[in-house]
């Protein structure tokens, strides 16, 4: 018996070792898409079987067909179910794309020691020249190509806040030390039209009794927030109302910064940055130290071998002047997806007890379709229909109805994508994390989640009300 | 009675139905409890309360707030000058330390995050610890005193403490991320009450401040962030009047003029904070936990249906015997009601103790809450989820047996 049992264990353990990276691999949003032919694969296969073995198929849809209510009640769990997965899985699905588009594998992100997110790094300003002419970093007009940057949190009051809503908006800001070297690190341009702010990082006021401007560029995302929180008259004379453009002005206390260029960042983190010359702003907000030193490296093999340097991987070869986090910025921002990891486990859980509800609702439905159809499985039987086409027969209807809802529910969840919504991405442990703007991505892979998981809920629920019928005895059938 | 014995009756008839439909609602009414119980914390730590109004003083501008330490004195006290100003109940400084215990190896295992604060304010200011039952309040208590009697004791949270490997008694090196070149040493004197502080410790900040004393003594040169070392100051008053008269007088305090202050309540400073995770729990609130409910309302839906169409034979002999439609109606809607009510209650009190009693909270990080209790609502939320989703579930079905025909029943018999 204690052999029976461990032969078990051991099997289960074996198969479960086996599956888990198949599962693992389908389920990672980069390779879900492949679900799709796998599903509708299956799906064909049984049809394929339904049609070799002759099942009456034509009985199944005519069943569904008359107990249209009950098809459509059911159908309804799975439509909400895969909708509502779909769409979540997308909000997660942008977040990660957001993360993994802001890297640049050429890049390497220097913090101070311990840091593991910007808004915590205290770099030493003596040591950011010496890392920077470090062998492997891209040199450019004799001069290491580098980006020195102060990453701080900007609390701005929102000019007529909704009563009961947020009065204050947290603003990114990078003060930068040279913007152009910045933008050629960063690989970013400005939309026509705009300017990189001044050598001075200022300009004078129409207003010869106000304090000099400060000049600003934005990202797309946040120059199309901030127009939303301007006061009502200044909203209406806006040239543009949806989107802060080149010459607006953002109020700060005594002072304005306006707006010299609009950078384009869609799809990046830096989209929901304000950057600004750092000797300006960060004296201006109690910043002036750097928090950021950004070094392009001469190709993505030098850029690791630069991580491995700054963080003494090799102990024969290691920088030892001072001692600093550096992370190519593929990595860092692989780092930043904790908290998509975090969402992702909390959807998985949602809709695995929502899919669980949903597979209740279908067994309910299996089970009361079979015991209203007592009769016609014992003709069938007598008939000379097998055990395992009655099984296939009432598996294939469930899983009709699942495929049906499992389809529309992905429309229903395709409509969000492309939606602009607001989240955090972050490390995990501790403080910081940075506000971003991004676009829900419900792509392939996103839908072939949503269906798998109807067209899986479709199977659990169908196959024991299935394997209840194919018990039935004919004779006993027949008589009721 | 007998009619509820009736329903009782009923539902025992067909046990599979029963307990698939029941287990349905369980677990949606799990995942809305958890929902409702995440959305129901944030909204009270957002809201305004009547009075004994909470204000955090922070940097006016800039974030995380970085103050000098010069300015808590004069902040504990409301910034009050005249005899006739405004002065808190009660108050608090926050100053964070970022640290690890291991110098090299800084993840989720080592990683501390800690307020250096004065002891004696865990259990008057801080949230939830100022309303400890007695027992766990005596506990917090002594581990305070200790600290108190030793300045270099420190409180961590449980899973903090479980996740570095230590345990109260133990002494760690905590290695400064945010002082660089700050290592305190510290004994463990106690931890946090299970829930909303497992993740958080807490340290004397008269020692972090002699640690920072020491570093200008040994460099000859003060910290770089020794003049900002003052992150956060709570004030606590007794009524938005008092709170408006002091913010007057901290905005309008020459004291404060670089870098300057702002003062909000904690319930707009929290509120500012999760701006970011708007979106998110609009999601939470108007899609999933709504979707939830309709889901639940489909499968108790189906369910009733199917009872129904499969028993007209048995309610047109109730009809015969002189049972009223009316009363028909009610027996269906008795049914779903009762199994709906049970199941819900059955899953959300449990959830209540499950969650709170056995797991500590819902592990879910949003912004700085890292768990988040199951509210004391949930022991009334699943009977009401589960009344209000099977009377809206069943009431079709339930006015569809008026037009069981007594007559056409019996004639399709024959």
């Amino acid at each position: 018996m204690g052999d029976k049992k461990s032969i078990v264990l051991e099997t289960l353990t074996n198969f479960i070792s086996f599956v888990s990276p198949f599962f693992f691999y389908f389920f990672s949003l980069e390779n879900a898409w492949r679900l799709i032919p796998v599903c509708f694969g299956l799906f064909g296969l049984m049809m394929l079987i339904v049609y070799v073995a002759k099942i009456p198929i034509n009985y199944n849809i005519r069943n569904l067909k008359v107990r249209y209510r009950t098809t459509l009640l059911t159908a309804m769990a799975f439509i909400l179910v895969t909708a509502v997965l779909t769409g979540l899985m997308g909000f997660i699905n942008g977040l990660k794309r957001l993360a993994q588009a802001t890297g640049n594998p050429s890049n390497v992100i220097v913090l101070s020691q311990g840091s593991t997110d910007e808004g915590i790094s205290n770099l030493a300003f003596e040591n950011m020249g010496d890392i920077a002419q470090q062998d492997g970093v891209k040199r450019q007009n004799d001069e290491p190509l580098c980006s020195r940057e102060s990453y701080l949190v900007l609390s701005l009051p929102i000019a007529e806040p909704v009563p009961g809503s947020p009065t204050r908006r947290l603003l990114q800001v990078r003060g930068l030390f040279d913007p152009v070297a910045s933008a050629e690190v960063h690989e970013f341009g400005l939309i026509s039209g705009g300017e990189w702010f001044s050598e001075a990082g200022v300009r004078p006021s129409a207003d010869p009794n106000k304090a000099p401007l400060v000049e600003v560029v934005l990202g797309q995302g946040i120059a199309r927030q901030l127009a939303g929180d301007r006061a009502k008259a200044v909203k209406e004379k806006a040239r543009n109302k949806d989107q802060l453009e080149v010459g607006d002005t953002i109020p700060l206390d005594t002072r304005e910064l306006v707006v010299t260029g609009i950078m384009k960042t869609e799809g990046t983190t830096f989209d929901s940055e304000v950057w600004a010359k750092q000797s300006v702003i960060g004296p201006l907000l109690g910043k002036t130290n750097f928090t950021t030193l950004v070094l392009r490296a001469t190709g993505p093999e030098q850029a690791q071998k630069l991580e491995d340097f700054f963080m003494g991987k090799d102990k024969d070869f290691k920088y030892e002047k001072s001692q600093v986090n550096a992370f190519t910025e593929t990595n860092y921002y692989k780092s930043q997806s904790q908290t998509s990891i975090q969402l992702l486990v909390g959807t998985i859980l949602v809709a695995t007890v929502m899919g669980f509800g949903g597979v209740m609702g279908v067994m309910n439905t299996m089970f009361a379709a079979i015991s209203q159809r007592v009769k016609d499985i014992g003709m069938l039987r007598l008939l000379g229909f097998s055990r395992w086409r009655i099984l296939v027969s009432f598996l294939t209807e469930s899983l009709l109805i699942a495929l049906l809802g499992g389809l529309i529910g992905c429309v229903l969840g395709y409509m969000c994508n492309g939606l602009q919504a607001t989240s955090i991405i972050g490390g995990g442990a501790g403080p910081g994390g940075k506000a971003v703007v991004f676009r829900v991505v419900v792509d392939w892979g996103v839908l072939g989640i949503g269906l798998t998981l109807s067209m899986l809920m479709g199977f659990v629920g169908g196959l024991i009300p299935a394997m209840s019928a194919m018990r039935f005895k004919p004779l006993e059938s027949l008589r009721g | 009675m007998k009619f509820l014995m009736l329903i009782f009756k009923n539902l025992r008839r067909n046990m599979v139905r029963s307990l698939l439909t029941s287990a349905g609602i369980m677990v949606l009414v799990f995942v809305i409890t958890l929902i409702w119980s995440i959305l129901g914390f944030l909204d009270m730590a957002t809201s305004e309360k009547a009075a004994n109004f909470k204000g955090i003083v922070t940097e006016k501008w800039s974030i995380p707030s970085q103050l000098p330490f010069s300015y808590a004195a004069t902040l504990e006290d409301g910034a009050a000058r005249e005899e006739s100003d405004v002065k808190p109940m009660d108050s608090m400084t926050w100053q964070f330390f970022i640290g690890s215990v291991d110098k090299t190896n800084i993840g989720f295992s080592t990683f501390i995050f800690a307020f250096c604060m004065e002891p004696k304010k865990l259990l008057t200011m801080m949230d939830e610890l100022d309303s400890l039952q007695p027992g766990p309040r005596a506990t917090l208590d002594t581990a305070i005193k200790a600290m108190e009697g030793n300045r270099q004791g420190i409180i961590v949270g449980q899973k903090r403490l479980a996740a570095i490997e230590k345990k109260v008694g133990d002494k760690i090196k905590v290695f400064g991320i945010n002082y660089r070149d700050i290592e305190l040493e510290c004994e463990i004197v106690g931890t946090f009450p299970p829930g909303r502080y497992d993740n958080n410790t807490c340290i004397n900040r008269d020692y972090l401040n002699a640690s920072l004393d020491a570093f200008k003594a040994a460099k000859g040169r003060p910290h770089p962030l020794a003049e900002k070392t003052l992150n956060l100051v709570w004030v606590k008053v007794p009524t938005k009047d008092a709170f408006s008269k002091m913010s007057n007088q901290i905005d309008s305090s020459p004291m404060f003029a670089a870098p300057p202050v702002k003062i909000e309540t904690a319930s707009s400073g929290v509120s500012n904070f999760l701006a970011a995770y708007k979106d998110l729990l609009m999601i939470l609130r108007y899609l999933l936990a709504p979707a939830i409910i309709i889901t639940l309302t489909v499968v108790i839906s189906n369910a009733i249906s199917i009872s129904v169409r499969e028993r007209r034979k048995e309610m047109a002999v109730l009809k015969v015997i002189g049972f009223q439609p009316n009363q028909i109606i009610l027996l269906v809607l008795g049914e779903a009601i009762l199994l709906g009510v049970v199941a819900g209650a059955i899953s959300s009190i449990g959830t209540y103790y499950f969650v709170n009693r056995v797991i500590g909270g819902i592990p879910f990080q949003i912004a700085f809450f890292s768990s988040f209790p199951v509210l004391d609502g949930a022991l009334w939320w699943g009977a009401a989820i589960g009344f209000i989703t099977s009377f809206a579930g069943s009431i079709l079905p339930a006015l569809s047996t008026r037009s069981i025909k007594v007559v056409d029943v019996f004639s399709k018999v024959a």
